[in-house]
């Protein structure tokens, strides 16, 4: 019996969205695993967040400076700032503007 | 902080490999291998997989994202991480109720990894291939007979106390590293061979061909969202324990959201490609669930070019499946312990391990015995245990608190505002439809009293856990504080 061109579509995605997706993730992940040992090996340090989840994370320390888990966000964004004005080669996307502009916050 | 010297001395996984694989593997299971199939041939084939892949991104992966670093966070088994984000004795109890959960879950889980592993064994030993052999005679021989059912129960749980004494690295690592890949092997092995058998592309047109009526189905939707949510092994504490022991570097969102629940998905779509065609082309019933596995398709194999060979890596992968899911159940409870009471990692292991296998002695010794208690814990228990910990991240913890903290830490995947209002309304809200729908629809029907005792032990179960907790330990000291506005 022949698969209908429906049917074929079908698995088709699902191979795509299933597998496929199960695959590309699993090679992203291994090789930024990778890449974190390199840069650890190298520099002894990377950098926690990205720059969006950084921005992110300052905003809500600015909006709620009084939370209970406010004083570790605060120690948890000055170690990146740092890290990030110590090492030679950042883990993510920053560019060196980005990283200068960056301010640690009062802990 | 108090536990700081017990933090650093924590075992951390060796490779990110490892720990991808045991994950995957505590989640795939006997479910996914033939659940996985009928449920979807008999809820409109590709229909179904459109709904389900919906839900499994839309709430599955975001779920299992909480559940992970909420272990990550706290560095803690369940006991110790809602100890550690709520402080307060009597809260601890909801997990000890994920811990029950795990230790009921796996008391019955245990004998049916026996089956496999008795089966594994004799595939092996070539006895499916051998003349005279009839398969329901050869499983009434083996179920009837109790001592081998029970020996078979002991050998699984003396097999995974065996791993489990090792530790995370040399005991779980490094077996999950080679069982998991060569189960997806033997899969794709079986699938091939499945799909070039004569008729057995009927089985994949019956899986992959959609009929989109079913979309309007209420009862599909519900199958979609408990396979989605149930195979994924979301809320059972198994992804926050094994999430305890990854390091400060490791990413939570891309390995123990995303992969963890796609892989696993896979998995199971892997199990239709490796059942439906053979199914089709010998004319079995599709349906037959447990029967299907140890039964029909013990009966195709002498009749196959190689049979023996091919039941051997059809039954072999089936028990590496089934042991790797009983090793992160096991493990649920063997960190809890060893946080929790003076015990050491042997000790733990001998006294969870040796727990498990009392309370699965009624189990082993009767089929009956055990139907009921995965009727009561499968549509109640699991459930329960996914609220609480869900209830932890979503409503004390907090979502956005979560997210900007420690979710996006490291992460190799972005995690926006959408995680939120998903987090915090959409899976909560499934998980009591869920609930509400298996009472409803149990009631008036053969299951009416084991649906009255199951709800009646989980409200016992929360009760008396939350008495217990109240009395025993003292919370720790060291979390930041009562939960505000910042986790909204």
């Amino acid at each position: 019996m022949a698969l209908s061109t429906l049917a074929w579509v079908t698995m088709g995605l699902s191979l795509l969205v299933l597998p496929g997706v199960a695959t590309a993730i699993l090679v992203r992940s291994m090789r930024s695993e990778d890449r974190k040992l390199e840069l650890l090996e190298r520099q002894d340090n990377i950098d926690s967040y990205s720059p969006r989840a950084l921005q992110e994370l300052r905003e809500w320390i600015q909006t709620n400076p009084n939370d209970p888990y406010a004083p570790e966000a605060r120690a948890r964004y000055n170690e990146c700032v740092r890290t990030l004005r110590a090492v030679d080669e950042p883990y993510y996307d920053w560019s060196p503007e980005q990283i200068e502009n960056l301010e640690t916050i009062d802990e | 902080m108090g536990d700081t010297e017990a933090r650093t001395a924590r075992e951390e996984w060796g490779s990110r490999f490892g720990f991808l694989m045991a994950l995957v593997g505590a989640m795939v299971g006997a479910g996914n291998i033939w659940r996985m199939p009928f449920t979807t041939g008999q809820n409109g084939g590709g229909a179904f997989l459109v709904a389900y892949v919906l839900l499994l991104y839309l709430v599955a992966v975001p779920g299992l994202m909480a559940e992970t670093m909420i272990g990550r966070y706290t560095n803690n088994g369940v006991i110790g991480a809602f100890n550690q984000v709520l402080g307060s004795k009597r809260a601890r109890g909801l997990g000890l109720v994920v811990l029950l959960v795990n230790v009921a879950l796996m008391s019955y889980y245990s004998p049916i990894i026996g089956w496999a592993l008795y089966y594994a064994g004799h595939s092996l030993l070539g006895t499916f291939t051998q003349a005279g052999f009839q398969p329901q005679a050869f499983w009434n021989g083996f179920i009837g007979n109790t001592a081998l059912v029970v020996g078979m129960h002991t050998l699984t749980m003396a097999g995974l106390a065996g791993v489990l004494v090792f530790g995370i690295r040399r005991g779980i690592e490094r077996v999950v590293k080679w069982m998991i890949p060569l189960l997806v092997f033997a899969l794709v092995a079986v699938a091939i061979r499945g799909v070039t058998l004569p008729g057995g592309m009927e089985g994949l047109a019956f899986v992959f061909t959609p009929d989109w009526e079913y979309l309007t189905r209420g009862s599909m939707w519900v199958a979609a969202l408990s396979q989605a949510l149930f195979s994924t092994g979301l809320g059972w504490g198994i992804a926050l324990t094994y999430g305890s022991y990854l390091g400060r570097y490791d990413d939570v969102p891309l390995g123990g959201g995303m992969f963890t629940a796609i892989g696993n998905t896979s998995i199971g779509l892997l199990a239709v490609f490796a059942t439906f065609p053979v199914v089709f082309a010998f004319g079995l019933e599709p349906t037959a669930g447990s029967n299907l596995l140890f039964i029909s398709l013990a009966e195709v194999f002498p009749e196959l070019p190689g049979g023996a060979a091919w039941a051997a890596v059809f039954f072999v992968s089936f028990f590496f499946a089934t042991f790797t899911s009983g090793l992160g159940i096991t493990e649920v409870g063997v960190t809890t312990v060893s946080e929790e009471t003076r015990l050491s990692r042997t000790g733990s292991v001998l006294a969870v391990c040796g727990t498990i296998w009392l309370f699965g002695l009624p189990s082993a010794y009767s089929s009956s015995f055990l139907g009921q208690m995965d009727f009561i814990f499968g549509s109640f228990g699991l459930p329960l245990a996914t609220l609480s910990i869900i209830a932890l991240v979503a409503w004390k913890f907090g979502p956005e608190r979560a997210r900007v903290i420690d979710l996006n830490r490291n992460a190799g995947v972005y995690v926006g505002r959408w995680w939120n209002p998903v987090v915090k309304y959409v899976i909560p809200v499934v998980m009591v439809f869920i609930l509400g729908y298996g009472v409803v629809t149990n009631i008036g029907t053969d299951n009416q009293t084991l649906t009255i005792v199951g709800v009646a032990l989980m409200a016992a179960l929360v009760v008396a856990s939350v008495a217990v907790m109240s009395v025993v330990g003292d919370p720790q000291d060291d979390r930041p504080g009562a939960a505000s506005k910042g986790g909204d």
